[in-house]
C-alpha cells in the first residue's frame, strides 16, 4: 500500500514539474499586461485573446509563420529525396575507395561538432551568394544539415531490406533505380517517416542560424520572430508568452501525435 | 539457356546508365553537403588565420588568433562558465534520469501518461522554453514572484543574480533535457536480461546489493552512451541562453557559443571568433572520439 502511494506521489511531483511551467506559460498569455504585472495574479482572471490577435495584426506573425512552414517543407522535402537516395547508395553499392564503409563516421563527425562552429563561414557564404535574408538561403542550409541526419537513418532502414526483391523486380524486367523506386522505397517507407518526422521538429525549432541568415520579416521564422519580442527594456510579457504558445503549441501537438518514432531520431540511433 | 543466364547477371550488375547509377544518386546529397557543410568548414579554418576588420579581410596573420585566445580573459571565462554548465547539467540529468527510469520499470497505471507528458520539454521549441523560465524567473511577473506574493513574500530575484542566474540556466536545461536521459535509460534497463535478477531474487538479495551488484554494471555502457551524447550537445548550447539572459548579469551565464557569437557579429571579429569556433569544434570532436574509444574498449573487454 505504501509503495502504491509512493508511486502515485511521485508521478504527481513529476507531472507538475512538467505541466506547471506550461500551464503558467498558457495562463500568462491569457492576462492582460496590466494583470501580468501590477495584480500578479495566478490564473486570469479576465481571460482574453487580444495578445493573440495583435502578434498577427501589429507584429507580423502572419510572416513569421508562413516563413517557417515554407522553409521547413521544402528543406525536409529535399533532404528526404537526396538523403534516400544517397543512403541506398551507400547501403547497396560498392564505391571508389571504399567510400560506402567511411561514410558512417564522416556523417558522425559532422554531426559531433556543434552548429555553432560553421556559423561565421556559412553567414559568409550566405553574404558572398546574396542569399541573406531570404528563403533560398534557410532551405539551403538546413537541407545540408537534414540530409546528413536523413542519410545517417536511412541506411541503416535499407540494410534491413533483404537484396533478394530488388533482384526479384529486376529479373522481371525493372531497372536497377526502377527497383529502388518500386520496390525498396516503399518497404523502407516507415523508416522515411521517422526520418521525416525528426527532420521537421528540429527544422521547425532552429533558431541559431536563423538569427545571423535573417533580419526581415521577409524570411525570419517563428522562433527567430518570437526572439525580436524581448530585449527591450520593458518587457512586453502577453505578446511573448502568446508567441510562445502559438509557437510551441503545433509543434507539442505533432510530436504527441508521432511519438512512437520520434524517440529513436533524438537519440541519434542509440536507442531503436 | 546459356544466353538466357548470361542476360539475367547482366541485368543484375546493371548496364549503362545502371553503371553510374550509384554515383547519380550519391551526387545530390553530396553537392548539399559538400557546399553547405565541408566547404564552410574550410572556410572557417582560413578565416580564422586572418584579421578582419569592420568584417572585412585585412590580411593573414598565421596563428596569432589561436595564440591570443589562451591570453584572452573573456574567452577562459566563458570556457569556465560553459564547462560548469555541461558538468552541472548533465550530472542532474543523468542522476534524475535513471531514477525516473528504475521508477517506470515496472508497469503501474499512470505510466503511459507520464511517458507521454515527458515527451514535451524536449520537443518544445528551445527559444520557447527560455521564454516559458524567463515567465517563471522574472521579478515583476515571474510564477514564482507571484507564489511568493501569495504567500506574502516579496519579489524573487533571480535573473539579476549571477549566482541565481547561473543556476536557473541550469535548472532549465534538467528540465528540458532529463527526459532524453529517462528515455534512453529506460530502454536500457528493459534490454537487461532477466536471468541474473531471478538468481539475486532467488538468493535473498536486497533491492540496493541488485541495483549495486547487478542493475548499475549492466547499465554502465548504456549510461556512458548517454551522458556522451547530452554532453556533446551540452556544449552547443546557445538559444536558450540567448533567451534566458543573453550571457549575464556580467559573464555569469556568457557561454562560449554565446561569447563567440558576440565576437564575431557584434564585435565583428570575424578571424577571432572563427579561431575560437574552430578550436571549440576540435575540443568536441577530441572529447568526443576518445570517449568513444573508451567505450569500444570496455565493450571489447
Amino acid at each position: 500500500m505504501s509503495t502504491r502511494l509512493a508511486r502515485a506521489l511521485t508521478t504527481i511531483f513529476v507531472l507538475a514539474v512538467v505541466l506547471l511551467p506550461i500551464f503558467w506559460l498558457v495562463s500568462t498569455s491569457l492576462k492582460s499586461n496590466r494583470e501580468i504585472t501590477q495584480e500578479g495574479t495566478l490564473y486570469p482572471h479576465v481571460p482574453t485573446l487580444d495578445n493573440y490577435v495583435r502578434l498577427f495584426t501589429e507584429k507580423q506573425f502572419g510572416s513569421y509563420l508562413t516563413n517557417s512552414l515554407v522553409v521547413t517543407f521544402f528543406s525536409v522535402a529535399i533532404a528526404l529525396v537526396a538523403g534516400a537516395m544517397g543512403a541506398y547508395a551507400i547501403a547497396r553499392f560498392r564505391l571508389p575507395l571504399a567510400m560506402e564503409g567511411k561514410v558512417g563516421l564522416f556523417l558522425l563527425t559532422l554531426r559531433i561538432i556543434p552548429p555553432v562552429v560553421i556559423l561565421i563561414p556559412v553567414y559568409l557564404l550566405m553574404l558572398s551568394l546574396g542569399l541573406l535574408d531570404s528563403w533560398l538561403g534557410l532551405i539551403a542550409t538546413y537541407t545540408a544539415f537534414n540530409v546528413t541526419f536523413c542519410v545517417w537513418m536511412m541506411e541503416s532502414f535499407f540494410r534491413e531490406i533483404p537484396v533478394d526483391l530488388e533482384e526479384a523486380a529486376m529479373v522481371d524486367g525493372d531497372s536497377r533505380f526502377g527497383a529502388f523506386r518500386r520496390i525498396t522505397l516503399p518497404l523502407a517507407a516507415p523508416g522515411l517517416a521517422a526520418t521525416a518526422i525528426f527532420a521537421v521538429l528540429v527544422t521547425f525549432n532552429e533558431f541559431l542560424f536563423a538569427l545571423a541568415l535573417t533580419a526581415t520579416p521577409r524570411a525570419m521564422t517563428m522562433p527567430r520572430g518570437t526572439a525580436t519580442l524581448i530585449g527591450r527594456i520593458d518587457t512586453d510579457w502577453a505578446s511573448m508568452s502568446a508567441a510562445g504558445v502559438i509557437g510551441a503549441l503545433p509543434i507539442v501537438f505533432f510530436a504527441l501525435l508521432v511519438q512512437r518514432h520520434l524517440v529513436r531520431g533524438l537519440t541519434m540511433g542509440a536507442v531503436k | 539457356m546459356h544466353g538466357a543466364a548470361q542476360a539475367r547477371k547482366y541485368r543484375l550488375q546493371g548496364a549503362g546508365l545502371d553503371l553510374a547509377l550509384p554515383y547519380l544518386m550519391l551526387a545530390p546529397g553530396l553537392t548539399i553537403v559538400l557546399g553547405v557543410l565541408v566547404y564552410p568548414l574550410w572556410d572557417g579554418l582560413r578565416a580564422s588565420t586572418k584579421a578582419y576588420r569592420y568584417g572585412s579581410p585585412v590580411g593573414d596573420i598565421g596563428l596569432q588568433n589561436y595564440v591570443r585566445l589562451w591570453s584572452d580573459v573573456q574567452f577562459l571565462n566563458s570556457l569556465w562558465v560553459t564547462v560548469k554548465f555541461v558538468a552541472l547539467s548533465v550530472s542532474f540529468e543523468a542522476v534524475l534520469g535513471f531514477a525516473l527510469a528504475l521508477f517506470c520499470l515496472r508497469e503501474f497505471q499512470g505510466i503511459r501518461l507520464l511517458r507521454t507528458v515527458l515527451i514535451i520539454p524536449m520537443v518544445v521549441t528551445p527559444v520557447v522554453v527560455a521564454i516559458v523560465f524567463r515567465l517563471i524567473y522574472a521579478s515583476d511577473a515571474g510564477m514564482l514572484t507571484a507564489l511568493s506574493q501569495a504567500m506574502g513574500g516579496g519579489a524573487v530575484q533571480i535573473l539579476g543574480n549571477p549566482v541565481n542566474a547561473f543556476v536557473g540556466l541550469v535548472v532549465l536545461d534538467v528540465w528540458e533535457w532529463t527526459p532524453l536521459m529517462f528515455l534512453i535509460l529506460l530502454a536500457g534497463l528493459q534490454s537487461l536480461p532477466h536471468e541474473p535478477f531471478e538468481a539475486a531474487r532467488v538468493d535473498g538479495a536486497g533491492a540496493w546489493r541488485v541495483f549495486a551488484d547487478l542493475t548499475f554494471p549492466m547499465m554502465r555502457p548504456v549510461l556512458a552512451v548517454a551522458i556522451v551524447l547530452r554532453t556533446i550537445d551540452a556544449f552547443g548550447t546557445f538559444d536558450q541562453v540567448f533567451v534566458l539572459t543573453r550571457g549575464g548579469p556580467g559573464e555569469a551565464t556568457r557561454l562560449i557559443s554565446i561569447y563567440g557569437y558576440d565576437t564575431a557579429f557584434k564585435f565583428q571579429q570575424t578571424g577571432y571568433a572563427a579561431a575560437l569556433f574552430v578550436t571549440i569544434g576540435l575540443v568536441v570532436l577530441a572529447l568526443a572520439f576518445s570517449a568513444i574509444r573508451l567505450l569500444r574498449r570496455v565493450d571489447a573487454s
